[in-house]
């Protein structure tokens, strides 16, 4: 992607892998990107195409036997320096205990799931903010009250002693949010933090993304199947399908020419808002593969309406502008020359 | 489309008794479905949306009588003569429940998994007595290819298909009594984009292979716009605007309308960021304590004083537009502008 950036995360060739029997399983593959400092990047597809996979991989997260077996995830935490490489680090060690949460958080689609009920969210968040910072329980506190106001929440000297339970959805994923960026994180993973939430809180939990970006200044990778939210924050976004980048480009590059056959598909199966004219939507024929028996070749090949001979191959990410690559072979040709 | 009337739904209403203490006392009730009234045609599909809690699925149910309704009247007009359902006994209602059937949301809860999937389609033929032997494997046969399955996939079980497989499974079993009515309760929403598009298509096909009408209930405006040919949009118990579908997405007559039709994300980057927001503020009220007045004034920009006083009546705004808004003749409200290019065009 464009070099102009400073770059804050490096994925290079990522490979995640479960064992099975006498085989390992890979869910993600070959998996490359950037995270730019202060940018949006938005990871898309469908379920079981290996995109929390990978924003967990950021983190070590990843739930065992499940492991990185391949790649490199490089986290440039002050320009200039040395980058470290979370791809490496023990996921139970001091080494990424100092990384999570305080350089890179996270929120997930579940905030009810995520949040501990027998202890208040001021509680949640002072832990947080107290396992990385040397300041005392009353001036953590205190921090807790000033991130709950920032997420917008009404009241949050009150509502700072109440439990999860005595939220609503919305408040909840706003407490998570507020979690999140108590130490001030330069990466915000966001994984479906929308998803569970009715739309127009999620218009509001969009809102609030935004602008804590504006002030904050942190880069997030939003992860989402919803297509209109990736359009609404992403700058550049990744299309995943089982398991491997099929394109990526800009946001605009993406919507408005998008070349792999699948992201097509995917943008043409979406009932647009406005269209009443009943007409048949496009639909892509069968299903995702699953993992245990991927085609032999190109995975989107026995849905591909394009396919030929050749994608009996795999295809490489090839380029085919600055930052637009595509794998597939029916743009070979438009590919720029080495 | 004929204009036959099928279905006519008068003052629904489903309360929920909230019973606190030792001797479970009911201390008040959550009126999940609170006066609805609707009609529908035959061979009409009616999408009815609103944020979760909102009533939608209570109504559904309700219609069928999965849950009692607390009272209210609901018509079925059939060949043989109009009936009350809510008055009907088990006997009558079970001679008139092939007539109605219900699409669930979860295709794996909703489907028995220690069945085979031709025990499963069987069962409410069986059941009703309709057939047997080999015509009711025939008769398997044809609605399993019906719903694009195979055949020769009876023998199977739940768990060997794919949600959107399985949600074909349940369409069939719907379709097996050939209902005149089915009752769809998010049939789309727990599957992916590409598989969803799919299913919305088979919807469409067998409404007029089957001349079906549908209830389809569900909470994505994209969705509901693609099917519906009239749209109810309900709000903590009650229908707030219902109309015809391009009439109400382009020209909403409630507030609640017009904020939920501003907050769908849409997949176009370019609209999303230039698109007028209305947000609103705070979340849905407790449908079990519900404000005074009109149940969407605290959240609404244009409220007055009259909104927090008195309950509007869901009343003709223009022809065969309903709205329940003390404003809604004076307010000029922001809809969805039509497409006529789609992000996609022009690759």
């Amino acid at each position: 992607m464009s070099s102009s950036k400073e770059a804050l995360v490096e994925i290079e060739n990522l490979q995640i892998s479960f064992p099975l029997e006498d085989k390992h399983v890979s869910v993600v593959n070959e998996v490359s990107f950037t995270i730019p400092r202060a940018h949006t990047v938005g990871l898309v597809g469908e379920s079981g195409c290996g995109k929390s996979m990978t924003g967990l991989s950021l983190l070590q997260l990843i739930t065992p036997p499940g492991q990185i077996t391949q790649g490199k995830i490089l986290f440039h935490a002050t320009p200039g320096e040395m980058p470290v490489d979370i791809a490496n680090l023990p996921p139970r060690g001091d080494a990424i205990r100092a990384i999570r949460g305080s350089e890179i958080a996270m929120i997930f689609q579940e905030p009810m799931s995520s949040l501990n009920p027998v202890y208040t969210i001021g509680n949640q968040i002072s832990e947080m903010i107290l396992q990385h910072n040397k300041i005392s329980k009353k001036e953590a506190h205190n921090r807790s009250i000033e991130m709950l106001q920032k997420v917008g929440i009404p009241a949050p000297e009150i509502r700072v002693n109440d439990y999860p339970h005595q939220l609503s959805g919305g408040m909840r994923q706003r407490a998570m949010i507020a979690m999140a960026l108590s130490c001030n994180p330069k990466l915000l993973i966001a994984d479906e933090p929308t998803t569970a939430l009715d739309v127009t809180v999620q218009a509001q939990i969009v809102d609030l993304l935004r602008s804590l970006q504006q002030e904050l200044g942190m880069a997030i990778l939003i992860i989402s199947h919803d297509l209109g939210v990736i359009a609404d924050l992403a700058e550049e976004v990744i299309v995943m399908y089982a398991g491997r980048v099929v394109e990526k480009g800009t946001a605009e590059e993406i919507f408005y020419t998008p070349k792999h056959p699948y992201t097509r598909g995917l943008l043409k199966s979406v009932p647009v808002l406005g269209d009443t004219s009943h007409n048949k939507l496009y639909s892509i024929p069968g299903t995702v593969p699953s993992p245990l028996a991927m085609p032999k070749g190109c995975s989107f090949r026995p849905r591909c309406s394009e396919r030929f001979e050749k994608c009996m191959e795999l295809p490489q990410l090839t380029t085919l502008s600055v930052a637009h690559d595509v794998r597939c072979w029916a743009r070979e040709q438009e590919a720029l020359p080495e | 489309m004929s204009d036959k009337l099928l279905l006519e739904v008068e003052n629904l209403q489903k309360h929920f008794p909230i019973r606190r203490g030792f001797l479970q006392k009911t201390v008040g009730y959550v009126k999940a479905v609170d006066g609805v009234s609707f009609t529908l045609n035959r061979g009409e599909t009616l999408g009815v949306v609103g944020e979760s809690g909102c009533g939608k699925t209570t109504v559904g149910r309700s219609l069928l009588r999965l849950i009692e309704p607390t009272g209210g009247k609901v018509t079925l007009h059939t060949e043989t003569g109009k009936f009350n359902l809510l008055e009907l006994n088990q006997t009558e209602l079970k001679r008139l429940r092939p007539r109605m059937q219900m699409v669930f949301q979860d295709p794996m809860s909703s489907l028995n998994s220690r069945m085979t999937v031709g025990d499963i389609i069987a069962e409410p033929l069986v059941v009703n007595n309709i057939c047997k032997g080999k015509e009711l494997n025939d008769k398997i046969a044809s609605l399993l290819e019906a719903v694009g399955l195979r055949a020769n996939d009876t023998r199977r079980y739940p768990h060997a298909f794919s949600g959107g497989q399985r949600q074909r499974i349940g369409i069939a079993r719907a379709l097996a009594l050939r209902p005149d009515l089915i009752v769809a309760d998010e049939p789309v929403s727990a599957l992916d984009v590409s598989v969803q598009a799919q299913i919305l298509n088979l919807l469409q096909d067998l409404k007029s292979q089957y001349q079906l009408s549908y209830i389809f209930v569900a909470h994505d405006l994209g969705v509901v716009e693609h099917i519906s040919d009239r749209v109810a949009v309900m709000y903590l118990g009650r229908i707030v605007e219902i109309g015809e579908t391009r009439r109400l997405f382009t020209y909403p007559k409630h507030p609640y309308t017009e904020a939920l039709l501003s907050a769908v994300p849409v997949a176009d980057p370019r609209v999303q960021h230039s698109r007028q927001r209305i947000r609103l503020q705070g979340d849905v009220p407790s449908p079990a304590n519900p404000p005074a007045g009109c149940h969407f004034h605290p959240r609404c920009r244009y409220a007055t004083e009259v909104c927090k006083r008195e309950v509007p009546l869901l009343r003709e705004v223009e022809p065969n537009v309903f709205a329940a808004c003390h404003l809604a003749n004076e307010l000029k409200l922001q809809g969805v502008e039509l497409l006529h290019t789609t992000p996609q065009e022009g690759k």
